[in-house]
């Protein structure tokens, strides 16, 4: 256990708990973008930055990633940090203004988009959030980063066909910013889901990773309730007997 | 360690200086990369088939760089009993006329300088290479300690760059190298060696300035059955080449100085994490690395002390992000070379989970000579609390572009002035920008700034990795800055928004003021966003990315008001903001610019005032370039 005070309440907790725990805990709020809760924590978005005084140092820090330690003083919401919070929220706001995470947070925070930047429509606001849960949750690794800098984005191998995407939606689901979109098309649907690459439904496409897969009919109620390439992973992952997904989740009693 | 290793150690030594002092001329030729460049390559080919051909008996070596990288090809040579004598600009027409004279048994004509004695730093002695300076061609060449060049520095790191033939470890033996290792192994405890460190007072020379003792101190505390020790070759400051030029010039003092701090933190395993840019530093290192192995100075049970410790080279892709330690951790294990928030510091946690130790070039190359000559040795030199030497780059605007080494505390006035000669043309010297990207511009006010790292931050600059890049007044500052942020954008890595999204932001205003479209409210937008970034980004590139901004800014505002304002360029430099035109009353009506005009936007008949045409003007400058009575005004 560690002892620790946070906006002056002492507290102690287990070794290796972050600040954002302790502070969820007591509730206190403290804004994250990158962060949730069942991912590795990751420290891109800098919105959860609080001060941590030690020794009489104070450092800057990411909340989600700062293991709390003994004798550290926390500050959640100083005029230092609410102006960090507020430069944050107005820069991802020049990238994304339609997302509406940010249109919350500047309200929250009190932000208007910032006049004299060149809007860039952008939803992807590169917070990594996808590409963790695809790798930590689903275990399938189908997209990560491309490109460094400003261009860096979410993205399938070469911005080609992902070969590994189940469609599972799992990047859809937690996007903060809906940057990615999930749709399914009904049989006899024609779509294109990438350069030379058409398919008739029924199938689930998700367009940001080029990734269009034929959906399994259920047996029983004949809805087309899953891509069976999808099925094919889990009922490998799970060791499910072969015959498990004939039937939709509805169906099977 | 038993006595046949240390005797074995002894006789190496000996070999090498036969090596370094033959009985016979030798001719050396400066062949590191600045050497290279300028033609060092064929020079070196011409003297070994000159020799072989013209039957001179001689010795033809190669050596790293001395530091003069404006007067290369460099080519020494030295006659036994005579001085050693430095020719510049040597090239392979050159070459000949020296083997001529050779030949003759004269001394050739036309060097530059001479060196009477080579110093034995870790020794403490020094070796006269001739007696003869009777010879009265030779007495008025000027020595190497009256040059102005040298006369400010004090070699450390670069103790044996420009002396050794880097591809010979037995060289670097004679100058007493491996004998700090030799002897600590021997007698002294890991403990020992990090206090010894410690009291020195050695401060990290890749940028931030830990105290070296300190974090060895911390890794070696750490509990865990691995540790490792990684040399940060990964040097990507613009202008900057002091690691490059240790590496090329001195392998085995990196090698040395990191199995020194592999044996104190207690790692075994060691990684010199270097660039790919760098081919001739990692040829020159693998070379050195067999070497090491081959004399028993690498690999198990070392000396027969019962240490043992291995290197493996890591080539890295180039990103410049790579040289901030956790992202240089990732890129080894194969990850993105993406930083992350410390702590946990590389010391408690590092390479794959481990204790780690990370140590730029410059800090492991200074290390042997700490341990053979003593904390006390090295912490007489330098400042109050930057101790010892410092290793510059010294380019740009300055008359004697080189790699210069001078004591901590070392103003700036002496290194631009006298070592570097001052700004060429006779033009008025405007800044210096210190510490890479990351650093920040010290304007001519502060030229008598002693240089350590306190001062230089008091400053609002860096003191980083060592590169000085000299500016003089025709150097518009906004630009400067614009340039950095450039650079810093399309070498974040973006993980972070304040440094992906905020440097990116900031250039763009930056832009706009270089192009006329600023307005006066971006210079305190500028500002908040720079102190911002500074506060939250989330490792050491982004964190200083906004310096030059805040630097120039602090010391150059009245620059950013011009363009803003007046929409002027006072440099002349920013090319939306200049028009050229022709001064009537001076112009001579030569037709000089006329012809060297490009785009036709000059008229004038002969002997009279020409016209610049605005409209078809490109603003290239040439006009201004050629003309030769000044006429030409923006």
């Amino acid at each position: 256990m560690v002892a620790l005070k946070i906006d002056g309440i002492a507290t102690s907790v287990p070794d290796g708990t972050t600040i954002l725990t302790v502070a969820k805990k007591l509730g206190i709020w403290i804004p994250t973008l990158c962060h949730h809760d069942v991912l590795t924590p990751y420290g891109g978005c800098r919105l959860c930055v609080v001060e941590v005084t030690l020794d009489g140092a104070t450092q800057i820090v990411s909340a989600c990633t700062y293991a709390a330690a003994d004798g550290i003083e926390v500050q959640t919401c100083t005029e230092r940090i609410i102006g960090i919070r507020k430069f944050i929220v107005e820069m991802l706001l020049a990238e994304a203004p339609q997302a509406e995470v940010l249109q919350d947070l500047a309200r929250d925070l009190g932000v208007t988009p910032p006049e004299r930047f060149q809007p860039r429509n952008e939803l992807c606001i590169a917070c990594g959030q996808c590409i963790r849960a695809c790798r930590e949750i689903v275990e399938v690794s189908a997209i990560d980063f491309a490109h460094r800098g400003y261009e860096r984005v979410a993205a399938s191998p070469f911005f080609q066909r992902s070969e590994d995407c189940i469609a599972c939606g799992t990047c859809v689901d937690i996007c903060p910013t809906g940057a990615i979109t999930k749709r399914d098309i009904p049989a006899g649907e024609k779509a294109v889901v990438a350069d030379g690459i058409n398919i008739t439904g029924p199938a689930r496409i998700i367009d940001n990773w080029k990734v269009g897969l034929a959906l399994k009919q259920c047996e029983k109620c004949g809805e087309h309730f899953a891509p069976q390439f999808q099925l094919d992973h889990f009922s490998k992952r799970a060791s499910l007997p072969d015959d498990f997904f004939n039937v939709c989740r509805q169906c099977r009693t | 360690m038993n006595a046949k290793a240390i005797k074995n150690v002894q006789g190496l030594k000996k070999e090498g200086l036969v090596s370094l002092f033959p009985d016979k001329i030798k001719i050396i030729v400066g062949s590191a990369s600045c050497g290279l460049a300028a033609g060092a390559g064929p020079v070196f080919e011409a003297i070994k088939t000159g020799v072989k051909e013209k039957r001179i008996k001689a010795r033809v070596t190669r050596t790293g760089c001395i530091g003069l990288c404006h007067q290369e090809p460099l080519v020494d040579v030295i006659i036994p009993d005579k001085p050693r004598l430095t020719y510049g600009k040597v090239t392979p027409q050159a070459v000949k006329k020296i083997l001529d004279a050779l030949k003759k048994g004269k001394v050739p004509q036309g060097a530059f300088a001479r060196i009477d004695t080579e110093e034995f730093l870790l020794e403490g002695t020094s070796r006269t290479y001739g007696t003869d300076s009777e010879d009265p061609q030779i007495a008025q060449i000027p020595g190497f300690d009256v040059l102005s060049f040298y006369q400010k520095q004090s070699r450390i790191a670069l103790r044996n760059c420009g002396f050794i033939d880097p591809g010979n470890i037995l060289e670097y033996m004679a100058k007493g190298g491996y004998t700090a290792l030799a002897e600590l192994l021997q007698s002294k405890s890991p403990q020992q060696v990090v206090s010894e460190i410690e009291r020195s007072g050695l401060r990290g020379r890749g940028g931030a300035g830990f105290l070296t003792g300190r974090k060895w101190k911390m890794c070696r505390a750490a509990h865990a059955d691995k540790k490792y020790l990684i040399c940060n070759a990964d040097e990507g400051d613009p202008g900057a080449y002091m690691d490059r030029s240790i590496l090329e010039g001195d392998p085995h003092t990196v090698i040395e100085g990191m199995l020194i701090a592999g044996y104190a933190i207690g790692a075994a395993q060691g990684y010199i994490y270097v660039r790919d840019e760098y081919p001739l530093a990692i040829e020159r290192l693998q070379k050195a690395l067999k070497q090491a192995r081959t004399h028993g100075l690498l690999g198990d049970d070392i000396l027969k002390s019962g240490f043992s410790f291995d290197i493996i080279i890591n080539r890295g892709a180039g990103a410049f992000v790579c040289g901030e330690e956790t992202a240089l951790i990732k890129s080894i294990e194969g990850d993105w070379g993406e930083p992350r928030q410390r702590p946990p510091y590389p010391a408690q946690r590092g390479l794959w989970g481990k204790p780690t130790v990370i140590n730029n070039v410059e800090t492991l190359a200074t290390v042997p000579a700490v341990m053979h000559n003593g904390a006390k040795w090295f912490s007489a030199l330098g400042t109050q609390h930057s101790k010892g030497t410092k290793v510059f780059s010294l380019v740009g605007k300055v008359n004697r572009i080189g790699l210069v080494e001078v004591p901590m505390g070392t103003s700036l006035r002496d290194i631009i002035y006298d070592i570097g000669g001052g700004i060429p043309d006779g033009r008025a010297f405007k800044a210096v920008q210190t510490g890479g990207p990351s650093g920040g511009c010290i304007p001519a006010e502060l030229i008598d700034l002693p240089v350590d790292y306190e001062a230089l931050s008091r400053a609002g600059s860096i003191m980083g990795s060592g590169g000085l890049i000299v500016m003089d007044d025709k150097t518009c500052m906004v630009d400067v800055a614009k340039y950095f942020l450039d650079f810093l954008e399309n070498e974040s890595c973006g993980k972070c928004t304040p440094c992906r999204v905020g440097v990116k932001r900031m250039r763009e205003l930056l832009d706009a003021i270089c192009s006329g479209s600023g307005i006066i409210e971006d210079l305190a937008l500028l500002e908040k966003m720079a102190l911002n970034i500074k506060d939250s980004a989330l490792c050491g590139l982004g964190k200083t990315a906004p310096n030059p901004v805040l630097s120039t800014l602090k010391y150059f505002k009245d620059e950013y008001l011009a363009h803003i304002l007046l929409k002027k360029c006072p440099a002349g430099v920013c090319k939306n903001l200049i028009t050229y035109a022709i001064d009537p009353a001076v112009c001579t009506g030569c037709g000089a610019c006329l012809k060297a005009c490009p785009a036709d936007a000059i008229k004038g008949e002969k002997k009279k005032a020409h016209k610049v045409l605005t409209k078809k003007c490109i603003k290239c400058g040439a006009c201004q370039e050629v003309c030769p009575v000044g006429a030409v005004v923006t």
